[in-house]
């Protein structure tokens, strides 16, 4: 099957994930190390947000999963995994990491476009879908991406979403000053990617890298929300968050919770603009009234 | 507290009607002669949904043109506003306009609107500058789900919370933020002479707290009640009237981001169905 991801855009973001999948092993920001000796990936928006809904033996798809952390701090909360990247680096690392942890019996990693998927998943049902933190920028088509959520929940099963805001994404630094301004395109436009020559990695941002270039795609809120309603999900709540799970400038702060905040130029952190947002949206019942209304 | 921010904001209001029915943004001798007030964007997503017969209730109706252009269209409709003055130019306009029989206004704020009418109804709807004078979108998504009959619709167009935040001096090259996307139910006071629909108007109540309200915070509350999402979409254009500096009118009569047009959204909808 053809993707919506055109092949150069392809190669490159294939190209810098696997550039990036050996930085991040080694990085202070991953902690694979803290991983191995027990500690969660996840943040506590996650756990608490999507903790109660897994149980032993939940079914849990991780799209876009990178090496495994989260899927794999799933699987130590009980579910059985699926975790699902485009890197064959990270999956060969994620595979891996299961082994080391005693996972493997619960934790299966997929090499695969997202878009690609339903040739690997064939028509397998899962209870939960997660998707977190800087997944949605890489793909252009948000409406075949909910249409594959869509097929790969059982009728009660529910995606959780937890994500970079779209409004932060459209932000830039004001030039000598800690402080932002809205200055890239808040609205989606499918056709035109944003390239960016990539230097080091959100994660380290010291690494050396070269040759690296990075194929995004603005979504709004909207769009991602209307995306899930016209495949027949219902969204439950929708939260939105002053905090982010990665700095997008160094002089972003850190509080003890992982989190990084813009700072208040008073020693606090501002509140009062969207960095990220999370939701939950559930595949009706059999025989519930379906949701969607293009319009 | 929440009273004083309502009294001033109701005596602004109430001055305001004045100047509005005299106002070539309202153009109420366009509308004796029969326009329709509404918009593409409602008119295109709301109105397949409004026919003959269909009860409709607006809220934050102002002196209810846009009541009356859905009442034109079929529906029996109900206006409510909080300002007396509003309502009661609203009920002389229905009345000249011989609508009288299927156009009920009603003075009520929002959170005692339940206790003022007891009907239900096929469409709640609400549009254009009518969330930043809330103040708890908690109690206003009761009061739509209260009002909604099983398997009715609530539809909102209004400004974007993005439009909002953009800094008083800001340019296109420059969006600089000036005010807050959150904020956490505290109001922020304006202290201005003019208007949006004169700006060289001078009044006498100048000072209004108004409510910048995040995406979550809107839809949020409508899920919690049980309403299903049918859909939100956002527009990189807005109605006129809306006074920031950084937009500019285009051919189409409408508003958008001067010298970028389609990447900023200024507006947004959303519909949603309270299920049988």
């Amino acid at each position: 099957m053809d993707g919506p991801i055109p092949g150069e855009a392809r190669a490159a973001n294939l190209k810098l994930w696997n550039a990036w999948t050996r930085i991040h092993e080694k990085s202070a920001f991953y902690d694979v190390d803290g991983f191995r000796a027990g500690v969660s990936s996840l943040f506590p928006l996650e756990t608490e947000e999507l903790g109660p809904f897994i149980h032993d033996d939940t079914t849990l798809l991780h799209l876009q999963c990178h090496f495994g952390l989260d899927t794999l701090s799933w699987a130590r909360l009980g579910a059985t995994v699926t975790g699902v990247d485009l890197s064959d680096e990270a999956i060969a690392l994620a595979r891996r990491l299961a082994d080391e942890v005693g996972l493997s019996s619960r934790a299966e990693f997929v090499c695969s476009d997202v878009y690609d998927a339903d040739a690997h998943l064939a028509d397998r049902l899962f209870d939960i879908i997660f998707v977190s933190w800087g997944a949605l920028e890489w793909l252009p088509d948000l409406e075949r991406w909910a249409d594959l959520v869509a097929r790969h929940l059982r009728p009660g099963g529910s995606l959780y979403v937890a994500e970079i805001h779209p409004f932060a994404y459209s932000l830039d630094e004001v030039p000598g000053l800690h402080d932002v301004q809205v200055k890239y395109r808040l609205l989606p436009a499918p056709d035109r990617p944003d390239v960016e020559a990539v230097e080091g990695s959100y994660a380290d941002r010291d690494a050396v890298t070269e040759g690296l270039f990075a194929y995004g795609w603005a979504h709004s809120l909207a769009e991602t929300i209307g995306s899930l309603c016209d495949a027949g999900l219902r969204v439950r709540w929708l939260h939105e968050h002053p905090f982010s799970p990665a700095p997008f400038w160094e002089w972003m702060v850190r509080s003890p919770d992982r989190w990084w905040w813009l700072p208040d130029g008073e020693g606090g952190h501002r509140l009062d603009l969207p960095l990220s947002y999370s939701l939950l949206a559930t595949r009706p019942e059999v025989g519930a009234t379906q949701g969607g209304r293009r319009a | 507290m929440l009273d004083d921010y309502l009294k001033a904001n109701l005596a602004s209001w109430d001055e305001a009607v004045g100047l509005h029915v005299e106002s070539e943004l309202y153009d109420l001798q366009g509308f004796r002669a029969g326009r329709c007030s509404l918009h593409d964007i409602e008119l295109g997503e709301l109105g397949p949904l409004v026919s003959d017969g269909t009860t409709l209730l607006h809220l934050q109706c102002h002196f209810g043109l846009d009541t009356l252009s859905w009442a034109r269209r079929g529906a029996t409709v109900t206006g409510a506003d909080f300002s007396g003055e509003a309502i009661a130019k609203a009920r002389e306009l229905a009345g000249e306009a011989g609508l009288s029989s299927r156009a009920t206004f009603v003075q009520s704020d929002i959170e005692h609107l339940p206790e003022r009418l007891s009907d239900s109804f096929d469409v709640v709807f609400t549009s254009w500058g009518a969330l930043m004078w809330l103040g708890d979108l908690d109690c206003w998504a009761g009061v739509v789900d209260r009002f909604l009959k099983p398997g009715g619709v609530f539809y909102i167009a209004e400004f974007h919370p993005y439009a909002f935040l953009i800094a008083d001096d800001a340019t296109p090259e420059s969006m600089r933020i000036g005010y807050p996307y959150f904020q956490y139910g505290r109001p922020q006071r304006f202290d201005e002479p003019g208007d949006y629909a004169d700006p060289a108007a001078t009044l006498d109540h100048t000072v209004t707290f108004e409510w910048n309200h995040g995406f979550a915070e809107v839809v949020d509350p409508l899920l919690r009640r049980g309403l299903r999402l049918d859909f939100l979409h956002e527009f990189p254009y807005t109605i006129p009237g809306l006074p920031l500096d950084f937009l500019e009118p285009c051919d189409d009569g409408l508003l958008r981001v001067k010298g970028r047009h389609d990447d900023f959204p200024l507006s947004f909808s959303l519909m949603a169905t309270k299920e049988t």
